[in-house]
This record gives C-alpha cells, structure tokens and sequence, in this order.
C-alpha cells in the first residue's frame, strides 16, 4: 500500500484527539436542539443533497474537515467545520468558481 | 455475494498488529491504536477502504473487523478493553511480523 510507510512516532491530523489529555470536561446540554440556529440546518442540508447527488462522497468529506488548517479548526463549531468542508469541496469540484467562493467570504464578512 | 467473498484474512480469535502509519489523507485508524497488538472479535462486513476513497478512488470492498485492545496496551493503563472497526488494510498477522 502506497501509504503504509513507518515514520517513527506516528503523528496525525488535528482531530484525532483520542487518547490525548487537556480538554475540557464534555458537558452534554439538556435536551438539546439538533440545530442551534437556521443556518446549520442549512449546512446539514445542503451537505446531504451534495452528497446524494455524488458531488463528492462521505470520506472525502471527512477528509476536507481534517485538513483545516490547526487554529480554524480549533476554534470552529462543529458545522461550521462542515460549512468549511462544503465550500472547499465546491471549489475543489468546480462547482463554484473562484470568483464565486470570494463572493460567499464577502458575504460571510 | 457468496460466502467465499465474505472470508478474510484474518478469523475470530487471530492476535493481530495495527500498522504504523502517518497518512496526509482520512484514515479510519485512530493514532492511539497504530502499532498496537489485538485480538480480532468479528467480521464486520466488507466496506471501501475510506484512506483509498477519501482520495476520490473507487476501491473494491474489503474486509472490515472488529478488533479488541487490552486499554493497558494503548494507553499504559486501565483495566477495560477497547474495540475498533478497523479495515483489513490496517492489520497484519502478528506471526508474520516476527
């Protein structure tokens, strides 16, 4: 297998935090909403249709939130990694230009 | 799909060894079970290997198995288990790594 290459201490991305110590306690909310505003309904939506419509598939969406870059990704919800993962996918497909991804950071502020 | 298809290379009970691995790509191989010794407990099913996929391949299915750690050995501590779903592609015999 092309990856399967032994490199000493085996590192990994930013959100394979298993096993590792410092976090804060998980503090489950009381019956908490699935969505805590519009938008990510939005977000888990639109990922969903791209998805069926095989725009891209599961891993490759996966693999789109592991490489956020480290500060992005600490510091962002859970969907807005999506919303991250989406729009970089989008591009990446060609599905939006470039001119249109500029346009959604405008947008975005 | 015939039952041949669905053997793998490993059974219930087989001592196997986690590869050690450091991917620029999705794998589903957590880091605290890389280069790790366990116990296979079942197949799972036979499923696309996501490091293959994640790259916008189509990879055939291949075996997919449950794999049970002693905690002590992954963490240095504990007396629990810990099982992992983990792809045929990530585990070797441990007899073969000798």
């Amino acid at each position: 297998m092309r990856w399967f290459s032994a490199k000493g201490m085996a590192l990994s991305r930013i959100n394979d935090v298993g096993g590792m110590q410092g976090f804060p306690e998980i503090e489950p909310e009381a019956d908490e909403a699935a969505f805590h505003a519009d938008w990510e309904a939005h977000v888990f939506a639109i990922n969903r249709a791209l998805l069926r419509k095989g725009v891209y598939n599961l891993d490759e969406f996966r693999d789109a939130i592991e490489r956020m870059p480290v500060d992005e990704y600490l510091a962002a919800s859970y969907y807005e990694r999506w919303l991250h993962a989406v729009t970089s996918l989008l591009g990446e497909k060609g599905v939006l230009t470039e001119q249109e991804l500029a346009g959604l950071e405008v947008a975005g502020g | 799909m015939g039952n041949s298809l669905d053997a793998g290379l490993f059974a219930p009970g087989d001592r196997v060894m986690t590869i050690r691995t450091d991917p620029p790509h999705h794998t589903r191989l957590p880091r605290y079970a890389r280069g790790a010794k366990g116990t296979v407990v079942e197949l799972e099913g036979r499923h696309p290997l996501p490091d293959d996929r994640s790259r916008g391949r189509s990879p055939d299915p291949e075996p997919v198995y449950a794999v049970r750690f002693a905690a002590r050995d992954l963490f240095g501590e504990g007396d629990h288990s810990v099982t992992v779903d983990l792809w045929q592609s990530y585990l070797r015999a441990i007899d073969k790594e000798a």
